[in-house]
């Protein structure tokens, strides 16, 4: 009885908190200077690739290094379709696109696994962005596109409400037997297979839904950046930050990779305009040290430090 | 549950340090002109910046700084100019994220343009929306006429005027035909697409146009082929690694034409000059142009930024963009303010004397003065070969061949 009261009350204290944030986050628009917003955009951006990409890749414990290939579908979803549909469905739009393109890829080839795989999820990155430079270049006489324009502030509301629904799908899979299944998976995917679990199928729909956020993420900063060609669409720096990220962050907790990405894009944001011909070096040396001594993330770190602290409390008292 | 409710806390102590961080800005009394740039100093492009038009703004600014700055009768005394730079990774994400950064959050009094074409394009509505003049450096593309935009001005020639030039110069020394190469992206794409009118309108004709993917490590296929079909003159719209990649395999393979020519890549004394040797590139012909002999400006700025870094300019935009600036902080002096309406009006109205001599923009806010438009290595100088008084030697027609080995 007493257990569950101090759970509840604890559960509460985290709703609140909770409740709090995203208030605040809600809000940001109505009293901060503009490039607040346009700073907290990009922060969620690598929030929504990071923990979509953590859906398939934490689980499962595929690299997968395609982020850019979806990203970059969602790009070219909004500039294609901008001018003609209104943007939360071209957003809809490209989140699809991308989710076929997983499923489709993913039912070929998630047979593969380990390096194969990772290999494989790069080249896909240059495959569509030769193919559809090929397209643009032999088909329709042009490499750059124009991409219609919203303000800041819609960017933001855009990407928040992305990130809120991207939270609950990952929220309800940690949840869900398909969770479950993924993560048996990832800890012996020949025995999840005898006990029954069709681990093809589940890889698949899985990959396929990390990908509908990427291409959705891709189809809101497309509207930030004017002029497209499929060298910008298809950068693979996305397709390594997320994996920095996650790693940065820690992947066993929800919230690790949510954390990763935050502090990962402020610091560079910081480090970038502070020491513009030094923060590659001192980026790098961050990450060193991350990795080296930080083996579970930043999450590893609070957790630890949280253990140590709550000991010496019941020692002391 | 309970690390949970830690994090939480966590991250909402992080939420409110971040609000109070950016929410912190700092209001000082003018006593200088701060100005920022976002452009690429690492990545993919921070070596085009470094040979290309990067430095041009370090030394104006150095400069007008020697010179007290600039009279602004606002403030009735000389403000110095301070130029913040943010590195923009060669991405243009990062970029337009920051030139936002310098315009709403640094406040910064001035911007000055990104790197390359692209990114310039992705910048101008940027700065266009919150009414920052943006004058355009590297870069430029018949596309960006199309957004029309009032802030922002076109500094640097194009496909637009340098196509028809180069098709004058090979009507006038006998080319009949040629073939064209270029690369799959906005650059390649439109002057390829550009050339091909041009030529024929002259009676030159195309027997080879061909696109080819960035990124490419062998053009000698290309370059048999065209050798095979017999023609002329050579073009390529290519970017530095295929314009060193085209002309390396030209020579080990001892292709001969009679033009060469290639749009980015041999203005650059440094990298394509002094890379090759003078005598290798005897010849070749190269997108620009200008040299120390256009105009006694051009001489002195070459004066200056050699005594600076110990290297030529490059010989396509650098006196351009030396003379935006120049013809920039004309307008600043003449509008008495640094507000950035009343400049942009006198910018795109007056005409102004600059190193290149008299700079003025069109009804579209394009340079319209171009020194030169094609020039050609002759005996070490990037020789402006146009019809018409800008030229400063004839052409050399045929190209020497290359020097046996």
């Amino acid at each position: 009885m007493h257990i569950t009261t101090l759970t509840s009350k604890k559960f509460l204290v985290a709703v609140a908190i909770g409740l709090i944030i995203v208030i605040l986050l809600a809000t940001v628009p109505l009293y901060s200077p503009g490039y607040t917003v346009v700073l907290l955009s990009s922060i969620l951006m690598y929030i929504v690739l990071t923990v979509s990409w953590v859906i398939f890749s934490g689980p499962t414990g595929y690299i997968s290094l395609a982020p850019a290939a979806f990203f970059g579908v969602g790009v070219y979803t909004s500039a294609l379709l901008g001018f003609v549909l209104p943007l939360p469905v071209v957003i809809g739009i490209g989140g699809l696109v991308s989710f076929c393109l997983a499923l489709l890829v993913g039912a070929l080839t998630l047979r593969l696994r380990g390096i194969y795989f990772v290999m494989f999820t790069f080249g896909l990155v240059e495959l569509i962005l030769n193919f559809v430079l090929w397209w643009e270049v032999n088909i329709t006489g042009t490499t750059g596109r124009v991409v219609p324009t919203v303000n800041n502030t819609t960017v933001y509301y855009l990407m928040l409400i992305t990130f809120g629904i991207l939270l609950l799908t990952a929220y309800l899979i940690r949840r869900s037997r398909f969770g479950l299944a993924l993560q048996s998976i990832g800890q012996n995917e020949d025995a999840a297979a005898h006990t029954g679990i069709n681990v093809t199928a589940l890889k698949t729909i899985a990959f396929a839904i990390s990908a509908f956020f990427m291409g959705a993420a891709g189809a809101i900063m497309a509207t930030r950046w004017t002029y497209i060609d499929p060298r910008i669409a298809f950068n693979p720096l996305l397709s390594f930050m997320p994996v920095l990220m996650a790693i940065f962050g820690g992947m066993g907790q929800l919230y690790g990779p949510i954390i990763g990405a935050t502090i990962f894009t402020y610091l560079e944001e910081f480090l970038i305009t502070r020491f513009p011909y030094y923060y590659m070096l001192i980026f790098g040396i961050i990450m060193v040290v991350a990795i080296l001594y930080l083996p579970d993330g930043l999450v590893g770190l609070i957790q630890r430090l949280w253990k140590r602290i709550s000991e010496r409390k019941y020692a002391y008292t | 549950m309970k690390h949970k409710v830690l994090a939480g806390s966590f991250v909402l102590v992080a939420v409110a340090v971040f609000l109070v961080g950016v929410s912190a800005t700092n209001s000082l009394a003018k006593d200088k002109i701060r100005i920022g740039q976002a452009i690429a100093l690492s990545g993919p492009l921070a070596g085009g910046v470094a040979i290309a038009g990067g430095r041009i703004y370090v030394m104006w600014v150095e400069e007008v700084n020697k010179n007290g700055g600039i009279y602004v009768k606002e403030y009735g005394k000389k403000l110095p100019v301070e130029l913040i730079r943010y590195d923009d990774k060669s991405d243009i994400g990062t970029m337009t994220k920051l030139l936002e950064k310098l315009i709403l959050e640094d406040k910064v009094d001035f911007v000055f343009p990104p790197w390359g074409t692209a990114w310039l394009y992705a910048a101008a509505p940027v700065a266009n929306k919150y009414g920052y003049i943006l004058i355009g450096g590297p870069g430029g593309a018949l596309k960006l006429k199309e957004l029309s935009l009032p802030y922002f001005f076109q500094v640097l020639n194009f496909s637009e005027t340098q196509a028809p030039a180069l098709a004058d110069i090979f009507k006038e020394v006998g080319v009949k035909s040629v073939a064209i190469i270029y690369r799959g992206d906005l650059h390649g794409v439109e002057y390829g697409e550009a050339m091909v009118p041009y030529f024929e309108k002259r009676g030159i004709e195309v027997k080879m146009k061909k696109s080819y993917p960035p990124g490419i490590k062998d053009l000698s296929p290309l370059l048999k082929e065209a050798k095979s079909l017999g023609v002329d003159a050579f073009c390529a719209a290519s970017y530095p690694p295929g314009g060193m990649l085209l002309t390396g395999q030209a020579i080990e393979l001892g292709i001969n034409f009679n033009a060469f020519f290639i749009t980015v890549t041999p203005f650059s004394p440094n990298l394509y000059r002094d890379t090759f040797g003078k005598d290798v590139v005897e010849g070749v012909m190269g997108g620009g142009a200008w040299n120390a002999k256009t105009s006694p400006g051009a001489k002195e700025f070459v004066d200056k930024f050699v005594a600076r870094f110990g290297m030529e300019p490059d010989y396509w935009g650098g006196l351009y963009y030396w003379s935006s600036l120049q013809h920039f902080q004309q307008a600043i002096e003449q509008a008495g303010t640094l507000d950035q309406k009343k400049i942009r009006d006198i910018m795109a109205k007056k005409k102004f004397n600059t190193a290149l001599g008299p700079f003025w923009y069109d009804k579209d806010r394009y340079f319209v003065n171009h020194p030169g438009e094609i020039g050609q290595w002759q005996k070490g100088v990037f020789e402006v070969i146009d019809p018409g008084k800008k030229r400063t030697a004839p052409p050399l027609y045929p190209k020497p061949a290359w020097p046996k080995k």
